[in-house]
């Protein structure tokens, strides 16, 4: 009974992944492309939060490689910086819980940060000032997305 | 060497239906607009279309009178001329990838013959180039790419120089040209063909801005790109000619073999 629970929400899982995907590719407007939150990675630091022995190290950094190959970067980029950021979510995972959300949310800013540097230090732009706007904006959607993540959770008994 | 690009294609095979149905939406609403499109609209389009085609169809008979000239002038040269090339047709998918570097997905892969390497043209001058093949689809790396550097000449005076991308919508910059090398804003670049790439001839850019920077020892030379790079949708893939010998006297083909 419990296997066939934990598959269940594994399907929750896999899919609000792919959505955040999808998210992640659709065509916005130019002058917004910099903004874009990180969609992917909010998906998998709420999922590691809740749900510690669901998503782990290696299956963040399996969808990491899928978002490397997906968006055209070089090949483990954010494989690492995605399993790096689950390895410090699932080490602080308990005290995360306890924070407030406007505090979780400036964590998980830092931890944004952490995801872009590789990437920047990898292209050529690289002082550009842009590659901070996406951990802005996914600070900012954290407290909805959260809500959002959870009401889902609960709605189809995930665990 | 490259032990990872087969499992990289692999997986962008793997993963290219995530990237058809992000590029859905935008598809649809342009099926949607065009198939609401009013009448009085369509047929003005057509005859502007027409009207076009049929000043094409004079230049492109001038073009083979020239063409044809140029090969017999070329024979009495004693060098061969290169047929013109063909192409394929491809359209790029709707999606954003990394904004940090210029690249575009097309809708031709492996089933296509599309190979590394391959130039990607549109209707007004070079792309890009093919970085990666998958089953059904490929990665192109535009030619504003900061990693891309292109093989160019001056059409006015033959001078040779490399393009080099500097990404996100910004021009192209010409290397390693002196502050005395004859550069004139206004000039037409097209591709010289050295490196083996890109095929002679093709519209690259007009250079919009020259610069002499005191105490450098080169020119900062601005490359307004030909080519619609944010609004072509239809690319141009050029598929190799058989021979490519230049010329005769000086390499002969036998001999290469």
């Amino acid at each position: 009974m419990v296997s066939n629970k934990a598959s269940q929400g594994g399907s929750i899982i896999v899919i609000t992944i792919i959505i955040a995907m999808l998210l992640m590719l659709i065509p916005i407007a130019e002058s917004l492309r910099f903004a874009r939150p990180e969609w992917v990675l909010m998906t998998l630091i709420y999922w590691a939060m809740a749900l510690p022995h669901r998503v782990g190290v290696g299956f963040a950094w399996c969808i990491g490689l899928l978002m490397d190959v997906l968006m055209g970067g070089a090949l483990g980029i954010e494989a690492f910086s995605y399993a790096f950021v689950i390895y410090l979510i699932l080490r602080f995972h308990l005290q995360l819980r306890q924070y407030p959300l406007w505090q979780q949310a400036l964590s998980i800013m830092s931890l944004v940060l952490v995801v872009n540097v590789p990437a920047v230090v990898m292209s050529s732009n690289f002082a550009s000032w842009q590659v901070l706007l996406p951990a802005l904006t996914t600070t900012l959607l954290w407290p909805i997305i959260y809500a959002f993540l959870r009401a889902l959770r609960r709605a189809f008994h995930v665990s | 060497m490259n032990y990872f690009s087969p499992t990289r294609s692999a997986l962008s095979t793997a993963v290219y239906p995530i990237q058809l149905i992000a590029a859905f939406p935008s598809d649809a609403s342009e099926w949607i607009s065009e198939f609401f499109q009013n009448r009085d609209d369509l047929k003005q389009k057509n005859t502007a279309l027409e009207a076009t085609n049929l000043l094409n169809n004079i230049r492109l008979q001038k073009l083979q009178n020239l063409e044809r000239e140029n090969m017999r002038l070329r024979q009495l040269l004693g060098s061969s001329f290169r047929l013109t090339e063909r192409v394929l047709v491809a359209e790029l998918l709707s999606i954003d990838l990394d904004p940090f570097s210029q690249q575009v997905i097309i809708n031709k892969g492996l089933y296509q013959n599309i190979f590394n390497g391959q130039p990607v043209l549109d209707a007004h001058g070079v792309m890009g180039q093919v970085t990666e093949v998958n089953k059904f689809s490929s990665r192109v790396v535009l030619l504003t790419d900061p990693s891309h550097g292109l093989p160019v000449q001056i059409n006015r005076n033959g001078l040779r120089a490399v393009a080099i991308g500097r990404g996100m919508g910004e021009p192209l910059k010409l290397e390693h040209l002196a502050h005395n090398a004859d550069v004139r804003v206004g000039d037409v670049l097209v591709t010289s063909g050295l490196g083996g790439r890109f095929p002679v001839g093709y519209p690259v850019g007009t250079i919009i801005h020259i610069n002499y920077p005191q105490g450098k020892a080169f020119a900062d030379i601005s490359v307004r790109p030909a080519a619609q790079l944010e609004t072509s949708r239809e690319l141009l893939l050029v598929l190799p000619n058989a021979p490519r010998a230049e010329n005769k006297q000086v390499i002969p083909a036998e001999d290469l073999q």
